[in-house]
């Protein structure tokens, strides 16, 4: 392995962030070649961490874009502040300052709302990592803006001026995979797929963030949660519920796995009735034992 | 060790195979592949995998087809006893295949070849008056089924099918939906028109911003179906610039998605994919392949998708899988609707289990056996 990706993987790990060769790779590319990095994934499995992690690790700010539906240009780029300059024009009323003047005044820096995508084009310094994150939620037409947007690195306000970035903004896109995006958009963009974790990385996870765990629990756990996700579920939990969970268990001083105990704090793992229903017949029918089989 | 340039060219030919895969490269993603290969160790296979599947790949579908082929590239380069410097010899792997051997499914396509190409790229015929038939000796193709016609008629019919689609296509999309009064207020325009007012007397509003429908077709490809699936595909497709998107599945006793497929340049090429999943052996399975596609597929369902069921109904799984998976998607869905070519015979009940089963979630079930079927089948893709 090329020792730059080694470091990134080290980094990520010494930034609580349990990584794998795929992973580190990717953000090596991300860094390195400068282009976005499109990551898809389950929800739960750690997308947008990763952004957080690689805006620690290049000691740079964090830019957050959440996409909605919904969500347009004016929201994610720049806007003008319009109670304030309502409230300019009504100070300016007895002034003797012509229109050209007024319309100067209003439509000038301090009136100006920079929204995420404009604060990463517009950073001075370091180039910032820029994060949009579920870019599935926003529409079609926001997409195509956006593709607009990360290929030029630059914008044009009519009242000002073009801005144009000194320092072009690490890129990660995130997707929980509600629509489907655009090809365009992805041929843009370098790919990443986080699946579920195995079971070493997950009691990776496990022990690395819940401190409480030992490491018998946390092999339980895992082995748990990769057969729980076997079964058809309407919310296949992720990472975060094995976390909730492990921190649920930990509490209660929990040292193994029993029947009683998984009842208790199924609602840290299962977050849909019929998901918790179809558990429990699994369990009458076969017992904790088909979840948490012996290892091998 | 490998130059740079032979790399490229390695990349480009790796490239090449990953595109006869049926990966839509572009050229931009390939020099990304050269410029990654840069950029990690080359005599590590797996940071060339992965600089390789990070840079080509755009989605996880193309996983599987992207390792088929880096295995076999891989494995032909261990042949050859070289390391990556083997890219360079001249000749190439083939092509791995996932299933081979279509001989039977493409005979039987030959039989009803439906002339469906170029029709996407010839719509200037605006403002032309198109004489699509009302009462005139036309007339009796509009009713006539299309299983009736004989094999060198239907190029013709797929022409007039097409021809009703355009028409309807512009007719759609010039449609004005009533709106609500005035729309959005528009401040920046109207702080502009109101700035030497001292205060917003006048405001400026601009039309909402509305969503395309989406449209997720489910055609029923077995047997006698296949024929209909054809026609209202491509009723459809001639259509789909109205359309945000139109995602199209097959099935008969598995799910297929060949929304891919019918993009692109060879369109005839593509649809004997739509025959390739056709298993004569057994019959159709409406209810596991919708669950299919809601374990899989689920998403792509919201409440502005019209969801498009193509079959006559008979199944021989469970009705009951098949009602609980009709359920889940008229939740999600804007509209469901069911077309159904065997209720264009007048003596035609639905009272096999399954479409008995289907029957109460459908929102609109219609006919979809002749032209005129389809033509009001359009009047039904919209959401209320």
């Amino acid at each position: 392995m090329r020792a730059e990706i080694q470091k990134i993987q080290q980094m990520m790990e010494a930034a609580d962030y349990v990584t794998d060769p795929a992973i580190a790779t990717s953000v090596h590319l991300a860094m390195t070649l400068k282009k976005p990095l499109l990551i898809e994934g389950h929800a739960g499995v750690g997308k947008t961490e990763i952004a957080k992690v690689m805006a620690r690790m290049l000691e740079t700010n964090l830019i957050r874009l959440q996409c909605y539906e919904g969500l347009d240009a004016a929201q994610a780029l720049y806007e003008w502040n319009y109670p304030k300059q309502l409230l300019h024009i009504k100070l300016e009323e007895s002034t003797t300052h012509t229109l050209r003047e007024k319309e100067a005044a209003i439509f000038s820096e301090p009136f100006l709302i920079r929204r995420p995508l404009l604060q990463a084009i517009s950073q001075v310094g370091k180039a910032p990592v820029l994060l949009i994150d579920e870019v599935d939620r926003a529409d079609e037409e926001f997409e195509a803006f956006l593709l607009e947007v990360l290929s030029e690195f630059q914008v044009t306000i009519p009242e000002i001026g073009t801005v144009k970035t000194a320092h072009p903004p690490y890129v990660i896109l995130t997707s929980n995979r509600v629509r489907e995006l655009s090809d365009a958009l992805r041929r843009r963009c370098l790919y990443l797929w986080i699946d579920f974790p195995g079971f070493d990385k997950e009691v990776r996870i496990v022990m690395r963030k819940v401190p409480g765990v030992n490491e018998a629990l946390a092999r339980e756990i895992a082995r748990f949660m990769e057969s729980l996700r076997t079964i058809r579920l309407a919310k296949v939990p992720g990472v975060a519920e094995t976390l909730d969970w492990a921190q649920a268990l930990a509490s209660l001083h929990a040292d193994h796995l029993d029947e009683e105990v998984v009842l208790e704090t199924l609602g840290c793992v299962l977050k849909d009735a019929d998901d918790v229903k179809r558990f429990k017949r699994e369990l009458t029918a076969s017992g904790l034992k088909r979840f948490a089989a012996a290892e091998g | 060790m490998a130059g740079p340039r032979d790399l490229t060219t390695a990349v480009l030919r790796f490239g090449r195979m990953l595109r006869a895969a049926g990966l839509p490269l572009t050229t931009g993603e390939l020099m990304d592949g050269v410029r990654a290969l840069a950029v990690v160790d080359l005599l590590d296979r797996r940071d060339v995998y992965l600089a390789l599947r990070t840079t080509l790949v755009a989605r996880q579908e193309e996983f599987p087809a992207f390792d088929r082929c880096f295995e076999a590239f891989w494995r032909f380069q261990a042949e050859e006893g070289q390391g990556l410097d083997g890219l360079l010899t001249p000749t190439e792997p083939a092509i791995p295949e996932e299933h081979a051997g279509n001989t039977g499914a493409e005979a039987a396509q030959k039989k009803v070849s439906v002339a469906l190409e170029g029709w996407e790229e010839q719509g200037d015929d605006d403002g032309e008056p198109l004489e699509v038939p009302g009462v005139s000796d036309k007339e009796i193709l509009m009713d006539q089924d299309f299983s009736t016609f004989p094999v060198e008629d239907l190029d013709e019919v797929a022409r007039l099918t097409i021809l009703i689609a355009r028409r309807l296509a512009r007719r759609i999309s010039r449609r004005k939906r009533p709106t609500r009064r005035g729309g959005v207020i528009d401040l920046r325009r109207s702080i502009r028109a109101n700035l030497m007012k001292g205060e917003i007397i006048e405001l400026r509003r601009r039309e909402r911003r509305r969503r395309k429908i989406r449209l997720v077709l489910l055609c029923d490809v077995s047997g006698s179906m296949d024929l209909y699936s054809r026609f209202l595909l491509q009723f459809l497709y001639a259509l789909q610039n109205v359309f945000g998107r139109v995602e199209t599945f097959t099935f008969s006793t598995r799910l297929t998605r060949v929304t891919e497929h019918l993009k692109g340049a060879s369109y005839r090429q593509a649809l004997a994919k739509l025959t390739e999943v056709r298993d004569f052996s057994g019959g159709t399975r409406i209810g596991e392949s919708l669950q299919e596609f809601n374990a899989r597929w689920g998403r792509l369902v919201d409440r502005h998708t019209i969801v498009i069921v193509l079959s006559d109904g008979w199944d021989t799984g469970e009705p009951e899988v098949l009602a609980t998976e009709m359920l889940a998607i008229k939740r999600k869905a804007g509209r469901l609707i069911w077309p159904n070519p065997l209720l264009g015979n007048p003596s035609y009940e639905p009272l096999t289990r399954g479409m008995a089963a289907a029957l109460p979630l459908v929102d609109h079930f219609a006919a979809a056996h002749n032209l005129a079927s389809l033509r009001d089948l359009a009047g039904h893709l919209n959401l209320r």
